[in-house]
């Protein structure tokens, strides 16, 4: 392809040379020139070459004396010389030019490979980088949750123990009125009644439920201690530290929660450790409530103010659910719950506390908006810390 | 022969309930034994009536189930009614399967209880009439002398006093000699009331 166009443009050449020869005298061969210029510019070397050989041979063919033949006169030589060293100049000249030009796209081009071949390179090492980064975000997040569900099961497994426990001892006298209560019942219906034995099983059942409910009462007191250790503290803390501890299981329920503090700073007297508990236990059953809530955001809210300047209000404020009249007669008994999971002491022990502190714990509902739980504790206006 | 007034041992180391129960079988008219361990029950003199045990599962000390084996290896196979806490299966089903007569859980309905205790009553008393039994026609068979319990063996198994005579190598007329010392030692009515009565030491014996 490109030998044929070297050929045709020395074909170009030779004609345009012959027609216009009778205008401007003889020899006139200067279009040979530009044919081996433009051979050599687009064909390469090989082309240039063959359009100077043939340009050579047409020229000593068609305009060198004597005409119509190979042969060049000697007067003529030095002339026929030139012509082929300007011919020969400019095919090397050009073809030079070529090659360097090659070279530099060649090499501009292998640049191009290579800037490629990095950044393929570094695209890879990137790619790989944010693998491992999601790698390791999976596998501290399958940590969290392990350990998240080792703290929940040593707490079920207290739990559980706890209830057996409870269960076997509530359960013992329990069976103890059953059996003299049934035993009352049968000396009373015999065909002679034996009012003694009878009188004596009722005592003895009643000897149970008063067994039975001092095994409550002990356990409510072993859990929440019997002497609370006061101190003065200084509530928005304790509600502060309380909101931390809540705060992964708000986020992984999609609770936001809003802490809205009274400005005075208030301090109460009381046991740290339980009030944290009641706050606490007051904010999870929140969380809890709103786990079913999706067609509004699930905030909670924690307030706390100072009321006629001698008590201090902790409402803690769902937007859940709500609370039903039944539920809500029943929140504080022991073992009332609604959950699935859940001992149902929570309220129970949480009221027993905040009772110790000479405050008062209560529910209200809003409504469809959720709930309100709040205590009130007296403030300490004594000996401030 | 007249029985014996039955008996019901109460074992639970709770008094409360010890003591409900005991006043609850009580009321129906039944002679009630309480005890406050498996070991107090296994030291006490007890009374030759029948009786079954009302037990406890979970006790301090012998367990429940530890008494129940103990009475079965003693070969005393007083049917027991278990009262357990809260209803522990695999404990149930251990207990059913060395044979305890019923399983009930606390709190026991007093009903139920009683219910119980009369079946099982009933059943130690039909044992206890198999075993008297046994016993007795053991005593009258043992009283045989060797050559009488061959022809014994034979006769039960029908063979015809010809045919004992070959097998034991002796006369027909020595066969019914024994065989008629064996029919008064026994004190047997008829050849159908020894095979019966020899059927029943054999059953005694397998169990």
């Amino acid at each position: 392809m490109r030998y044929a166009l070297a050929t045709f443009l020395v074909a170009f050449a030779l004609l345009v040379s012959l027609a216009l020869q009778h205008s401007f005298g003889n020899p006139f061969w200067f279009f040979f020139s530009v044919a081996v210029i433009l051979s050599t510019w687009f064909g390469g070397t090989g082309p240039g070459w063959l359009s100077v050989v043939c340009s050579i041979l047409a020229v000593m063919y068609y305009f060198t004396p004597p005409l119509r033949s190979f042969a060049v006169t000697p007067g003529d030589l030095p002339y026929f010389v030139t012509f082929v060293a300007c011919e020969v100049g400019a095919t090397q000249l050009i073809s030079w030019r070529r090659r360097t030009e090659d070279g530099l796209r060649q090499a501009r081009d292998e640049l191009e490979a290579r800037v490629a071949e990095r950044t393929a390179e570094l695209k890879n090492a990137n790619d790989a980088l944010v693998k491992q980064m999601e790698e390791q975000k999976r596998t501290e997040e399958t940590l969290q949750a392990t350990r998240a569900e080792l703290a929940r099961a040593a707490r079920i497994t207290t739990i559980g123990e706890l209830t057996a426990s409870i269960a076997h001892e509530v359960n013992q006298p329990l069976a103890a009125v059953v059996a003299n209560a049934d035993a009352c019942v049968a000396w009373l219906f015999r065909e002679t009644p034996d009012l003694a034995e009878a009188s004596a099983a009722a005592a003895r059942a009643t000897e149970g439920a008063t067994r039975a409910s001092d095994v409550i009462a002990r356990i409510r007191s072993l859990i929440t201690k019997a002497t609370p250790e006061k101190s003065s503290l200084q509530i928005n803390r304790i509600i502060e530290q309380t909101a931390i501890l809540a705060e992964g299981q708000a986020a992984r329920n999609g609770v936001a929660i809003k802490l809205e503090l009274a400005p005075d700073s208030p301090t109460v007297l009381g046991d740290s450790i339980q009030l944290q508990q009641v706050i606490l236990n007051l904010v999870m059953n929140g969380i809890e409530a709103m786990t079913s809530v999706d067609d509004q955001p699930r905030i909670l809210t924690v307030q706390s103010q100072t009321e006629n300047g001698e008590q201090i209000r902790v409402a803690v404020l769902d937007s859940g659910i709500g609370l039903s009249e039944e539920v809500k007669g029943r929140l504080f008994e022991p073992f009332f719950t609604t959950r699935t999971s859940g001992m149902g002491m929570g309220l129970s022990i949480s009221r027993s506390i905040i009772e110790a502190h000479g405050g008062r714990l209560w529910a209200e509902s809003n409504g469809s908006s959720g709930s309100t739980f709040q205590f009130t504790l007296p403030k300490d206006n004594g000996r401030n810390a | 022969m007249k029985e014996q007034d039955p008996v019901v041992f109460v074992i639970d180391d709770d008094r409360m309930i010890r003591d409900g129960l005991q006043s609850l079988i009580r009321s129906v008219g039944l002679r009630v034994e309480t005890f406050a361990s498996a070991q107090d029950f296994l030291g006490a003199k007890r009374p030759d009536a029948p009786s079954c045990l009302v037990l406890d599962v979970r006790m301090p000390g012998l367990s429940g189930l530890d008494l129940q084996l103990k009475l079965r290896d003693g070969g005393i196979p007083t049917p027991i009614i278990f009262i357990t806490g809260h209803g522990d299966i695999p404990m149930s089903v251990r207990a059913m399967k060395e044979g305890a007569h019923e399983f009930l859980t606390k709190p026991v309905r007093g009903q139920d209880l009683l219910d119980a205790v009369q079946k099982a009553l009933t059943s130690d008393r039909v044992l206890r009439q198999e075993r008297r039994e046994a016993s007795e026609i053991r005593a009258r068979f043992e009283s045989l002398t060797p050559r009488e319990k061959q022809v014994l063996e034979l006769v039960v198994a029908g063979l015809l006093n010809k045919q004992i005579a070959d097998q034991l190598g002796m006369s027909e007329l020595t066969v019914k000699t024994h065989r008629a010392h064996v029919m008064e030692k026994t004190q047997a009515e008829s050849l159908a009331h020894l095979v019966r009565m020899s059927e029943k030491l054999k059953n005694a014996e397998r169990k």
